[in-house]
């Protein structure tokens, strides 16, 4: 009984994917751009989540105060969400008000007020956000993490910008911004739940008019991952615990070798039962939480392990860390294991499309990265057709051995001469946990 | 806003349920039909109600007091599996504290027939995925599998109510597991470590002044004996019920209860006489230094529990402070003064009366006694003033919206189900809470913040920044 999206493009070039569904009486609603963090300019980090949350503050002839006051009198929520490759305005309506919400987004967004004061209301707001940051531990090693080892690569670049470039933005470049980017050939809109594909596509026509306009054509160039392994500890006082953060480049969305890649990250941190978590947790104890994940985007994104261990036992736990991951990727994944992760992967995947707006969710990701129309429908496949030779071979052609970044949030002055002392560490960098 | 919620007073169970439950028990083995086999699997239908949108709960128990919740909904081809036990840390005693927590680890470990580890590789072989929760009143298993999985979660669950195995590597290398969860949890996480000397310093006597994950002292200390008995006085099949939710046909599901829970047998549940906490006469205060660039705030009001009738009133008061952007407190400390980064207020959803709690974070450089006047201000206003019915009504609106987003997945309307059935006694109470919040009045708002925002019954933690950081 689940439905097939439906797909359609409006004369100016703006996608709409459909997904009815009459099982709640709610809709959820999305906006998303084809662009995102890492086309805010060099120097210029969190241009674009400071245009989106700008975008919130009012249309014209409406303040921030009467958009919120409406949003929740409708009994609507929105969100926004942003990433290095896309930008997503996120709501969800009861079926009832659904036009009246869907009008106040268009406005919103096609015809935002973009005052001068709410900018500077919204660098407020960002500001304490990023001072918030530091009392989280485990967001403070994921922001200083990626920066690490994307070095310069846009990649690299914290979504929410730093101190001194959102202090920096002015409504001059947010204008030019969302110019540039708010044009209806980036933009793709979904809707899921107890609407119809005609009244869907009557709204946009009626409330989402964007000014014409294709994405701004500048590709990112696949990263290159810094040479050799290099640690970053995050000094923050007083710390029980560390949260480390391991990885090196994976692969990106479309790469032939995703897949196979997969099913050997499920082997090895994606389940309970996976090695990493085995070892780490449920044999020596000595965290409470050992994942691993491939990141995807349209270039190379980051594979990387994470663990939380007491900050005595860091250099025992990125030990065996190491050590499993090198064993991981020389000598490969045994048969029993490829056939519980394929058997995971396949079975599991009722619980990816069992929502109309999770199914939204796969439409709207194969569009903003322009996959092939079968991408997610066609992954039970993929995932069957991996042999061991694949995932054995993927391992060994995309994570490397040599090149990897580590960061560590704890007291530096606790874990710094142990963590240096981790065989071929070449570089050993600290920064206060403060510096945001 | 009207949903198609809207239901009457539970119902018999219809002929065809009963049908099932006869021939069901009409096949019970002779074996089984000794008095004390025949009592412990024989199964009755107990009712039913509307789930709304055309679904319906069905309500069932054994005869060893297991209790059945089905909802069938064959819209997505995977099932939910919960079963909710009775025991939460308020059942343990001080110098055992994290006990109940530590167990529902150990319940992810050996059975008599499953080797250590061999529960959670069955269960993501099978595609599923199995996770578990504990708090002050219950201790909630969950596994969310594709249907036709549901032989093995039922074999699965029915063993490991009975048959655990218990040893010491596996109870010492647990406890390290939960002491790091702990560290990450509290004593790394401000916010943690401030809610747990919140509760411990409001309340003095009844258990909800522990936590739930344990202190340290008492984790390192509990051995395999003290595990033991934990499990053989509360894991019973009397002590539990089971909501199975999704693409699922009841009879097989009855039939599969009925033949791996059916040899279980009831066991005596001790009863639990929990000290009532004293009526708190005078505001308890703490402050705390620790590395954070800004300063924060906890504040706690001894509130009522979540089956009281004030319950959805203050349910609704809190939205009007804390929901959405539009909330109270988030225009006047967020929007219009910019004093805080970070504030939420909620109630305690506990069997026993708990705390409603406020929290601020604040922004830097920015004054803690200049934001606790404005809290002040607006809980006095409520007090003193009726909420506007435009206010009132926007508000329940948001609270639907919430109510509505929990049963979107299988999952969610399952844990809804067994949370209503454990905290208020009853699943069905999930729909009349609905009905509840839509019929509480700007009078009854006013009514519950006389009751509960009394400075003197307030405890209040605040943090410091420690000066080892720079603002």
């Amino acid at each position: 009984m689940i439905n097939r999206t439906e797909r359609f493009v409006t004369p100016s070039g703006t996608v709409l994917l459909v997904e009815e569904s009459h099982a709640l009486p709610l809709v959820h609603i999305g906006v998303s751009l084809r662009t995102g963090s890492v086309h805010d300019p060099r120097g210029a980090e969190g241009l674009f989540r400071t245009t989106a949350r700008l975008l919130r503050m009012g249309s014209r002839g409406r303040s921030a105060g009467e958009v919120e006051e409406r949003i929740d009198a409708l009994g609507a929520q929105l969100s926004i969400g942003c990433a290095p490759s896309y930008i997503h305005f996120g709501g969800v309506v009861v079926a009832s008000n659904l036009e009246p919400f869907f009008a106040l987004v268009g406005q919103l967004l096609t015809a935002p007020a973009l005052r001068n004061q709410d900018l500077a209301r919204v660098r407020r707001e960002t500001l304490a956000e990023l001072s918030s940051l530091c009392d989280d531990d485990r967001s403070l090693a994921a922001r200083h993490f990626r920066a690490f080892a994307f070095g310069k690569h846009p990649y690299g670049r914290p979504v929410m910008g730093t101190t001194a470039s959102v202090s920096r933005v002015t409504r001059q470049a947010v204008l030019s911004h969302y110019e540039k980017h708010f044009v209806a050939g980036n933009v793709v809109v979904g809707m899921a739940g107890a609407v119809d594909s005609e009244r869907a596509q009557e709204l946009v026509a009626k409330h989402l008019r964007f000014a014409p306009g294709q994405p701004p054509a500048e590709s990112v160039a696949a990263p290159r991952m810094p040479k050799g392994r290099r640690v970053l500890i995050v000094d923050k006082p007083e710390r029980t615990q560390t949260q480390i953060l391991i990885g090196t480049l994976g692969t990106q969305v479309d790469d032939p070798d995703h897949t196979a890649l997969q099913v050997a990250n499920t082997i090895f941190g994606g389940l309970f039962t996976a090695r990493l978590t085995h070892e780490v947790r449920s044999k020596r104890g000595l965290s409470y939480g050992a994942s691993s994940s491939l990141g995807h985007d349209r270039v190379r994104e980051l594979w990387s392990m994470w663990t939380f261990p007491a900050a005595k036992e860091a250099r025992a736990c990125i030990d065996l860390q190491l050590g499993l991951f090198d064993t991981l990727v020389k000598d490969g994944v045994k048969p029993s294991e490829l056939r519980i992760a394929k058997s995971f992967l396949t079975k599991s995947h009722a619980f990816e499309i069992d929502t109309a707006a999770k199914r939204l969710d796969q439409a709207v990701e194969t569009e903003i990265f322009e996959l092939p129309a079968d991408y997610h429908s066609g992954f039970l496949a993929r995932v069957a057709a991996v042999t061991r030779g694949d995932a054995n071979a993927a391992l060994k052609k995309r994570l490397s051995r040599r090149n990897q970044t580590i960061v560590v949030v704890a007291t530096a002055k606790e874990v710094r001469k142990q963590l240096a002392a981790i065989p071929k560490v070449h570089e050993v960098q600290v920064v206060p946990f403060s510096r945001v | 806003m009207a949903t198609d919620h809207a239901r009457g007073p539970l119902q018999a169970s219809s002929p065809h349920r009963r049908k099932i439950v006869a021939r069901l028990n009409a096949r019970l083995k002779p074996s089984a039909r000794k008095p004390s086999g025949q009592l412990s699997a024989r199964l009755r239908a107990r009712g039913e109600f509307s789930f709304g949108g055309g679904l319906a709960v069905a309500r069932y128990s054994l005869g060893n007091g297991l209790g059945i919740l089905l909802l069938a909904d064959h819209s997505a081809p995977v099932l939910s599996y919960h079963t909710w036990f009775r025991v939460g840390s308020k059942h343990e005693k001080r110098g055992k504290t994290g006990l109940a927590h530590l167990f529902e680890h150990l319940m992810f470990g050996e059975t008599e027939q499953l080797r250590k580890g061999q529960l959670d590789r069955l269960i993501e072989t099978a595609g599923g995925e199995t996770n578990a929760a504990t708090w002050v009143d219950w201790t909630h298993y969950h596994s969310e599998l594709p249907a036709s999985e549901l032989p093995l979660v039922v074999r699965i669950e029915a063993d490991r109510m009975q048959h655990l195995v218990l040893r010491k590597p596996q109870v010492v290398s647990e406890k390290e597991v939960v002491a790091n969860e702990r560290r990450y949890r509290v004593d790394d996480d401000i916010e943690g470590q401030v809610s747990e000397l919140l509760y411990s310093t409001a309340f003095t006597r009844h258990p909800y002044s522990w936590p739930t994950i344990g202190w340290m002292k008492d984790i390192e200390g509990f051995t395999t004996e003290d595990c033991e008995h934990f499990y053989r006085t509360y894991y019973a099949p009397n002590n539990a019920t089971l909501v199975v939710a999704g693409d699922i046909e009841e009879e097989q599901v009855l039939s599969l209860v009925q033949e791996h829970y059916g040899a279980i047998p009831a066991s005596r549940i001790p009863q639990l006489k929990a000290e009532a906490e004293p009526p708190q006469r005078k505001e308890r205060h703490h402050v705390l230094r620790l590395p954070t660039p800004t300063a924060k705030v906890a504040l706690g009001y001894h509130a009522p529990s979540f089956g009281d009738a004030d319950y959805p009133a203050l349910s609704l008061l809190s939205e009007v402070l804390f929901g959405g952007r539009s909330s109270r407190l988030f225009g006047r400390l967020v929007r219009d003064e910019e004093l805080v980064a970070d504030l939420h207020g909620s109630a305690s959803p506990f069997v026993d009366p708990g705390l409603y709690e406020i929290w601020l974070s604040l922004r830097p450089g920015k004054d803690l006694p200049t934001a606790l006047r404005i809290v002040e201000t607006e809980l006095s206003r409520l007090r003193d003033q009726l909420v506007p019915q435009s206010e009132l009504d926007k508000v329940k609106n948001r609270v639907e919206l919430g109510f509505l987003q929990g049963l979107e997945t299988t999952g969610g309307r399952a844990e809804q189900l067994g949370f209503f059935e454990t905290v208020a006694g009853d699943a069905e109470a999930l729909f009349q809470r609905l009905e509840a919040l839509r019929a509480v009045k700007p009078r009854d708002i006013q009514r519950v913040a006389r009751r509960v925002f009394e400075t003197r019954r307030r405890t209040r933690i605040e943090v410091v920044p420690s000066g080892e950081v720079e603002p």
